[in-house]
């Protein structure tokens, strides 16, 4: 068999169909490109993964969300048409469990990285950008949550949304422009509906592809951040592996793990669909956001508590809001590539935030179990 | 009723057994498949001077002694007092039977313990043809181990028609060796050797990921290739051992399996499907994952990569396991004993007598006040609610937990009183076309018994008001099972 040309693929007929297609696209020049790219290896190297994962979620969500246009129709047909979906149309299920349980896999996977990110020190300069694209794309993806949220228009998606659109509802002048441009009424309805899925299938994925290039740009110009204990040794004893093929055959193995977690969930814990909405019905007890909103929603609850009338929710507001703000600008604050004061600052700052989430997200759930039970 | 109930809160106390199950399997498999890695890696280190490997080999031997003789036998001896808790009737059926097999068993368990410590403390202190040998007996009796408890364990699902000929005569044990090498014996144990073997290479895996590449490239790249080796066998041998597996099982078990595969696109499977669909991903996984990263990259082979692939195994494991379990549903032992302990010879007498009728955990003055027709008195009350919990527990509360693994609040949370009792009624006449047969034992006892836990499960569903708030509670209509 001929001697082909890419590493590791000289005796199986793909070595043949890669060398067919360079002669024709070039694809020596883009191999030769990624051979070039190299990422750090050290103890810490775990956390490099967490990028990639969260990119092959998306492309998941991409595949399944494609497939459930199918059969989705938006409007008042909503419940129903997930219903059959579900119910009548052969591996309708698993392809909504799939995308369901994706969903929250990638938010969960954006987190980690984001935090794997913050703690190397990845946002310091000349990386800025590639932390604040991040940040927009975490944005983007929580906006996915919540717009995909109420698409099947069961109770819950029905109450939760309504729940979440109640808090910026109550911030001054804000009613009157949630009301005419994300309700497109008074009340969640179907009208919302058309809103959320034009939302979650056009306008959302025109903005995130392209911040997502932008991010992935970033990562290729700067490359990989090391942790601190790495940038003490000296260049010499610094180990690297190239992108390609050493850690895109980790990657790819990742992913496969990354595969066979979803597989399980969605075969064993098939999402579930619950009773269509009644507008007019109350809302069930401990009605709860997703997981990844519920340290806010636990935080506005206590604050409305604390506070007289509306001051929690505003208070709550802007607290999330503040927050934010000083996470997007860790970079200006900590600037050094030294471990200064600002350096263990910004740790500590990142230990407290994780902490809060944490203990804000299970008291969360722990009053929804009270409530109910 | 002869024992009393294991009450796991949440959990249930089949899953204390699967979750120590899963994990002794993992250890003990390691154990045999082990068993022949270690002599078959000094030999080829031997034959090839390769004293860089034998270093290898000899740390591995010590963290393999450690593995299997302090956690799978701690985890054998937490087996035993989980099933003698969770499934006691099962487990004085078993040991009744085979009291002589585990005998052996247990002589072979001594030999290959010993022989293990024997082993590590040997190296470099006898010869190395002397030290080879004292592997191959540790190989030899770890694997001779497996051939016992397969007999076993394969006896669950296939008893075989000469041993339930004798059942319940009180002459079970004359028919030791028919029941030992029953219908799925010989498939079950080459499955299981398979298994073994596929599990030494990934446990070894854990050893070689941690040889420092950059150190000594050659070494790693020749351990690391060699013990991907070690799931060739598996990869050609289990689909087909499967396929014989499958043969071999009863006929109702089978068609549990077909069931779930006919109705996999309405997302109504049975769990047994699903649990072996996730065998067969984690599987497919672990071999694809074994050539991407342990063949292709050597020497980018980290520890956490031999964790990923140890979890995946334990994964494929504890599934591979949960479905061999489900498959003899609704049996415990297969046409024998139902999984909540009932002999199949028993559900008439039940019937007729009462499932409670000869239960030494009733007092006296209690089966006084079931037989008392007072029904406004609190006592009598009490008493009422406290034989459905009796029923409950006796029946039930082997599978079923009240808030947490197949929790009978959420199954029953939207159902009033009557229709509790209509699916009490379902499982009580057994019929073929029952939906329920497949998967569930009958439910035994006399009408009053019945309605006493109709009554309870109604409490329990929907709070001490249950009698005021949903549909009162009916005489519920219990014919005779057949």
């Amino acid at each position: 068999m001929a001697k082909s040309s890419l590493p590791g693929f000289d005796a199986i007929p793909f070595g043949r169909l890669y060398d067919w297609l360079d002669e024709r696209v070039g694809v020596k020049e883009v191999v030769e490109f990624a051979k070039k790219k190299v990422v750090p290896e050290h103890s810490q190297s775990f956390w490099y993964y967490w990028g990639g994962m969260s990119i092959f979620f998306f492309t998941v969500q991409l595949v399944s969300g494609i497939l459930l246009l199918v059969y989705y129709r938006p409007g008042e047909g909503a419940y129903d048409s997930v219903r059959q979906l579900v119910y009548e149309i052969d591996f309708g299920w698993l392809i909504r469990s799939v995308h369901s349980w994706a969903a929250n896999l990638m938010v969960f996977s954006v987190f980690v990285h984001m935090f794997s990110t913050f703690f190397m020190k990845a946002y310091r300069g000349p990386r800025e950008f590639g932390w604040w694209s991040g940040l927009g794309l975490l944005g983007m993806v929580t906006l996915f949550g919540f717009s995909g949220y109420l698409l099947p228009m069961d109770e819950l998606a029905f109450f939760a949304t309504k729940v979440g659109l109640e808090i910026p509802k109550n911030m001054p002048g804000m009613r009157p422009l949630i009301e005419n441009i994300v309700q497109g009424g008074p009340d969640v309805s179907s009208v919302t509906i058309q809103r959320f899925f034009a939302l979650h299938v056009v306008i959302l994925p025109l903005m995130f592809l392209p911040l997502l290039t932008f991010h992935l740009w970033m990562v290729m110009k700067h490359g990989n951040a090391v942790p601190q204990s790495e940038e003490l040794k000296p260049a010499s004893q610094r180990r690297t592996v190239p992108f390609f093929p050493n850690f895109f055959i980790k990657d790819l193995a990742m992913w496969l793990i990354a595969l066979n977690v979803l597989a399980i969930l969605a075969a064993m814990y098939p999402w579930p669909l619950g009773v269509q909405a009644d507008p007019l019905a109350s809302a069930p007890e401990g009605i709860h956001p997703e997981w990844y909103f519920m340290n806010q929603f636990e935080l506005l609850k206590i604050l409305g508590r604390i506070l007289p009338g509306m001051a929690g929710e505003i208070g709550g507001v802007l607290m999330f809001t503040l927050g934010g703000v000083l996470w997007g600008l860790v970079p200006l604050f900590d600037t050094s590539s030294k471990f200064g004061s600002r350096a263990r600052i910004a740790t500590w700052f990142g230990f407290m935030v994780i902490a809060s989430l944490i203990a804000l997200t299970v008291l969360g759930y722990y009053e929804v179990v009270v409530t109910k039970s | 009723m002869n024992y009393p109930v294991w009450d796991v809160p949440i959990l249930g106390s089949a899953w204390v057994i699967g979750a120590i199950a899963s994990f002794h399997v993992l250890v003990s498999h390691f154990a045999i498949g082990g068993g022949f890695y270690l002599p078959m890696a000094e030999r080829k280190a031997l034959r090839e001077g390769r004293a860089d490997w034998l270093e290898v080999i000899k740390s591995h031997s010590r963290f393999f002694m450690v593995l299997t003789a302090a956690f799978g036998t701690v985890t054998g001896v937490g087996i035993w007092f989980a099933i003698g808790l969770g499934s006691s009737e099962g487990t004085s059926t078993l040991i009744h039977n085979f009291v002589f097999g585990w005998a052996i068993e247990y002589t072979f368990f001594l030999i290959e313990v010993t022989s293990a410590m024997v082993y590590y403390y040997t190296w470099g202190r006898v010869s190395d043809r002397m030290h080879l040998t004292i592997g191959w007996i540790y190989a030899g009796s770890a694997w001779l181990s497996l051939v016992i408890i397969n007999g076993i364990l394969t006896f669950m699902l296939t008893p075989g028609s000469a041993w339930l000929a004798v059942a319940g005569t009180g002459e079970e044990a004359s028919r030791f060796w028919q029941a030992f090498f029953n219908p799925t014996y010989f498939p079950s144990l080459l499955l299981r050797t398979c298994i073994c073997i596929t599990l030494a290479g990934i446990w070894a895996f854990i050893t070689m990921s941690r040889i420092d590449g950059a150190r000594q490239p050659q070494l790693k790249t020749d351990v690391m290739r060699w013990t991907a080796k070690w799931l060739i066998p598996s990869f050609v041998l289990l689909p087909l051992c499967f396929a014989w597996y499958l043969y071999s099982i009863p006929e109702a078990s089978r068609g549990l399996l077909e069931l779930g595969v006919k109705t996999m696109g309405q997302g109504v499977f049975t769990q047994v499907t699903r649990a072996a669909l996730v065998t067969v991903i984690t599987s497919a996984t672990i071999c694809v994952i074994v050539y991407l990263l342990a063949w292709r990259s050597a020497l980018d082979f980290k520890f956490g990569h031999a964790c990923a692939l140890l979890l995946l195994a334990m994964a494929a494991t504890a599934s591979t396991e949960y479905t061999r379990e489900m498959l003899r549903k609704p049996y415990v032992i297969n046409q024998h004993m139902f999984s909540n302990g009932t002999r199949k010879s028993q559900v008439d007498a039940f019937n007729r007598d009462g499932y409670l009728t000869r239960s030494p955990w009733v007092r006296p003055e209690e089966r006084a006040l079931w037989q008392s027709g007072d029904s406004a008195d609190p006592k009598v009350q009490a008493a009422h609610m406290a034989r459905g919990e009796l029923m409950f527990r006796g029946q039930c509360m082997s599978c079923h937990t009240v808030d947490g693994y197949r929790s009978m609040r959420r199954f029953l949370e939207t159902r009033d009183r009557q229709a509790i009792g209509n699916i009490l009624t379902v499982l009580h006449e057994y019929k073929d076309d029952s939906p329920y047969k497949k998967f569930m034992p009958p439910l035994t006892g006399l009408p009053e018994e019945i309605t006493a836990l109709g009554d309870y499960l109604n409490q329990l569903v929907h709070g001490a008001d249950a009698k005021k708030a949903p549909a009162p509670a009916p005489v519920v209509p219990v014919p005779a099972a057949k």
